[in-house]
């Protein structure tokens, strides 16, 4: 394994404004590197600063102290040299553009020529398994199928960081599963560095090569967990004992929280 | 099933039309609303004075018809400006949003002399009432879809790096186009009835003039002929906002 560290988060807080003026801590001192092509997932209950902590990496949020350094640059600067693709908690696909254009549109903020979008578009397409459903409109796709979208569209500007925000939270259990399974099979192929945000814990341990666990009020990294599974993983790997003490070992970390 | 469905819709509205039309005929609604027949002319007398007197309606139909139609497009042109002025300079445009809301509360209708005053009293001064009638709704219409925006979709651009005018012309721009076709099928009603309010006043030919005369005549079937003219001419233009929203929106919820 490469060992380059890709991201790496050094002391970083965040204190958001609250209604009335107080100040509200969503992350203390958080440090932590990310290597290149590493799956990481952050992981905690609700209010523990994983999203926050996401939207800094994008640089939709400013840390109130530390740095963050992606790939030697900020977050800011690798936000306008387009070094990372974004996957939201919703699809987020505009709903007058069909599929295929939805997948065009950061390729058009680019400015890359009408052939070429659609190529990628294509090629997109079907690494999601998608291909026949180029030409129609969002609300015309399932949930399921829309999020696929979403990483497709994520992909188009080929970006070395993929950052995802709780992508399958909306979906039901069977279509979480099966994206879970094909996420990793389109990671395999990409080999992009992946940071998953989620708050379901076996979700985390099913995708990760590391497991950050963040414990809230206020957000702080409490442990992060090598995640030693074989892989490929499939299915089948939710079963085994070493999958079951890896999510009772993370359970344990959330006790007395 | 959608379909055969919308037929059995059809249907029912036309059964239903007719029987109106019928109850109306045979003096059903002057025995309810205790009627003579002079203050309530029956459906075949309406008939027969537009068809005696088709000529004369027409013209003058296109008379409020032209007036309505350039009022609405000056005032819904204005009103998208305004709006989009509002949308790419916050700071005063909120202001400004305000300032129109209000003045759309205002009973424009009372402009209606005040405009013949400052327009004369031909087609101008009625254009100026219905411009200034579709103004709002259109502002404050295309206002709401140019910044009401679906969570995380202007992340989304964000995340791309976007500029503002990126984001106004892939995102704004086409997030507004189902408000202003709403906009634009209330101006359709609001207009025509601004512009045969305002020739009520002072005017010498349209729908609204013709009507108060023909009323100070007794010919009441021909008042009723000029309603049913300015019935139908409302009708033409809804349906043609709703045919262009049924092309413009194909991929909206609404149209499922």
């Amino acid at each position: 394994m490469s060992s380059t560290s890709e991201i790496q988060i050094r002391n970083v807080s965040m204190v958001y404004k609250g209604q009335k003026g107080e100040a509200i801590a969503a992350l203390n001192n958080v440090n932590f590197n990310i290597r290149e092509g590493e799956f990481i997932s952050l992981l905690g209950p609700s209010g523990c600063g994983k999203t926050t902590l996401l939207r800094l990496m994008a640089d939709l949020l400013k840390p109130t102290t530390g740095e963050i350094v992606i790939g030697g640059l900020t977050p800011g600067e690798a936000r306008k040299t387009r070094q990372y693709g974004m996957v939201f908690q919703n699809p987020v696909l505009y709903e007058w553009r069909t599929i295929q254009k939805n997948i065009c549109l950061p390729l058009e903020i680019m400015k890359i020529g009408r052939v070429e979008r659609n190529e990628i578009a294509e090629e997109m397409l079907e690494l999601v398994g998608l291909s026949d459903y180029a030409n129609r409109y969002p609300r015309q796709l399932s949930g399921g199928m829309q999020q696929r979208v979403g990483i497709a569209r994520a992909l188009a500007i080929n970006p070395k960081i993929l950052l995802m925000d709780e992508p399958f939270s909306a979906l039901d259990e069977f279509t979480r599963n099966k994206l879970q399974e094909d996420l990793l099979k389109i990671w395999s192929k990409t080999h992009k560095t992946v940071i998953f945000v989620t708050h379901n814990i076996s979700e985390a341990v099913f995708l990760s090569d590391r497991v950050c666990v963040l414990t809230p009020h206020p957000g702080q990294l409490a442990d992060v967990i090598d995640i030693n599974l074989p892989r490929p993983r499939s299915n089948e790997v939710r079963d085994t004992p070493e999958f079951m003490s890896l999510l009772a070992r993370i359970r344990k970390c959330f006790m007395g929280v | 099933m959608q379909r055969s469905g919308n037929l059995v819709n059809g249907i029912i509205a036309v059964m239903f039309g007719i029987l109106f039309i019928f109850c109306w005929q045979v003096g059903g609604f002057h025995v309810l609303l205790q009627l003579k027949p002079y203050q309530l002319p029956l459906p075949t007398d309406i008939a027969g004075a537009l068809y005696s007197n088709f000529d004369v309606v027409m013209e003058n139909t296109k008379f409020t018809m032209c007036e309505a139609l350039v009022g609405i497009f000056l005032g819904s042109i204005l009103g998208f400006m305004f709006a989009m002025l509002t949308a790419i300079f916050p700071k005063w445009g909120s202001g400004g949003l305000t300032l129109v809301t209000a003045f759309n509360a205002v009973p424009m209708i009372a402009m209606a002399p005040i405009m013949n005053n400052w327009f004369g009293m031909g087609m101008s001064s009625k254009i100026a009432v219905v411009t200034m009638f579709s103004m709002a709704p259109m502002a404050i219409n295309t206002y709401r879809g140019l910044t009401v925006l679906k969570p995380f979709t202007l992340d989304l651009l964000n995340s791309y790096a976007a500029d503002k005018k990126t984001i106004f012309l892939k995102l704004r721009l086409p997030n507004s186009v189902p408000n202003v076709l709403t906009a634009l099928k209330i101006n359709t009603t609001i207009g025509l009835m601004a512009a045969i309010c305002s020739e009520f006043f002072t005017s010498y030919h349209g729908i609204g003039f013709e009507l108060s005369t023909v009323l100070k005549l007794s010919q009441m079937s021909l008042g009723w002929a000029y309603i049913v003219a300015a019935a139908l001419c409302g009708i033409l233009m809804y349906g043609v906002v709703s045919l262009v929203e049924y092309y413009a929106l194909k991929w909206h919820t609404s149209q499922q």
